[in-house]
């Protein structure tokens, strides 16, 4: 029992020292926790959905593109506002697509 | 419990009743909403389409119809390669002087909708062994003189197997569907707002649209297929454009040319 409690332990410290080594600015969640990335990967799920319903908007691929650009430049908050703007356009091309199944005339 | 079954079959059968594609029906109400908006248009100005609204524009469009059009040499190259690529060979294009009105049907066997452009494609293809481009150039230029060879006829597109009530439906719910950025569907321009001006432009009535296609527009400074005219229009309201002949620009073609049906087909095909 003494045994394995002192293992334990030895894991966890092992383990400290090696984050405290990593620094804060290591990803550990693999780029999820980013907000940029998350972002863009909503965008690009959405833009993908509207594209197979012929219901994409004109202008968010490219979007998509600049605000990939911006952030490779280093431009995040411009990158992160238009990754935004994207997924808000792809949110309202998948509301015109539920709408559209009852399209029909006015009069 | 057997009389609530029966009454509930007998609801479905009179729902889908309701919504069974009545083509005839809805031309009539979509003519009518045009006569209730222009009570002063007669329903056969609409084969010129704008020009029947603005009487402005109706004499520009007239003084051009007096000189030599634009899109003269068009269409007269257009014959040439009629000629040259043995389009006459092709089963579509045999009788020109039914050809167009035979377009747009709805195919059993590919279970498709044919356009005047997907057999003048197809035609050319097995004539030449090449490819043609579908938005302008020389299919605009042929699909130009076989329509001509039709000026003076009527549209008269069928609707009637289940295949082809089931394209109208995807084409008639596309024509009303908003899209793009500006949350907008082709009859908020060209129904609703037909005649009222956007920007310096006077939009144009939706019946009536496919009477004088292919059309040469200033804009484009040459002919263009009424695909290239749906791809540009989808653009304007920030949408993205389909490709011309995609399944949802030909099903869409099918309603929009059975809504102006008893239109006559004209030459004039010269647009601002």
């Amino acid at each position: 029992m003494k045994k394995v409690l002192l293992t334990t332990l030895a894991v966890f410290s092992l383990s400290a020292t090696a984050a405290d080594f990593l620094g804060s600015s290591h990803n550990w969640n693999n780029g999820s926790s980013d907000p940029f990335k998350t972002t863009v990967a909503s965008a690009e799920k959405g833009l993908k959905a509207n594209l197979s319903a012929s219901m994409a908007w004109r202008d968010t691929a490219k979007m998509i593109s600049e605000a990939k650009k911006l952030q490779a430049s280093g431009k995040t908050d411009a990158a992160l506002a238009l990754a935004k703007k994207a997924h808000t356009q792809t949110v309202n091309a998948a509301a015109q697509t539920a709408a559209a199944a009852t399209a029909g005339p006015r009069f | 419990m057997k009389k609530l079954l029966t009454a509930v079959v007998s609801l479905g059968f009179i729902a889908g009743t309701a919504s069974a594609t009545d083509v005839e029906a809805d031309r009539k109400a979509f003519v009518g909403f045009f006569n209730s908006i222009q009570p002063n248009v007669e329903f056969a100005d609409y084969t010129n389409g704008v020009y029947a609204y603005d009487e402005g524009s109706r004499e520009q469009f007239e003084e051009i119809l007096d000189g030599i059009p634009p899109y003269e040499s068009d269409v007269e190259k257009g014959e040439e390669e009629f000629e040259k690529f043995g389009m006459g060979n092709c089963a579509a294009f045999k009788d020109l002087s039914t050809a167009r009105v035979n377009y747009p049907y709805y195919d059993e066997e590919r279970k498709q909708v044919q356009t005047l452009e997907s057999a003048i494609k197809e035609c050319y293809q097995a004539q030449t062994g090449k490819k043609l481009a579908t938005k302008k150039g020389r299919i605009a230029r042929l699909s130009a003189y076989i329509s001509d060879q039709a000026a003076g006829q009527k549209i008269n597109v069928k609707v009637e197997s289940e295949g082809a009530k089931a394209a109208y439906e995807r084409g008639k719910k596309f024509f009303y569907a908003k899209r793009g950025q500006f949350n907008m569907s082709c009859a908020d321009c060209h129904v609703y707002n037909a005649g009222k001006k956007a920007r310096a432009d006077i939009l144009s009535p939706a019946l009536g649209h496919t009477t004088h296609v292919p059309m040469y527009r200033v804009k484009w400074s040459g002919l263009g297929t009424l695909h290239r005219r749906y791809g540009g229009c989808l653009k304007n309201m920030r949408a993205k454009p389909l490709a011309a002949l995609s399944e949802e620009f030909r099903d869409m073609e099918l309603f929009h040319q059975a809504m102006s049906n008893g239109l006559e087909i004209t030459a004039d095909r010269y647009r601002k």
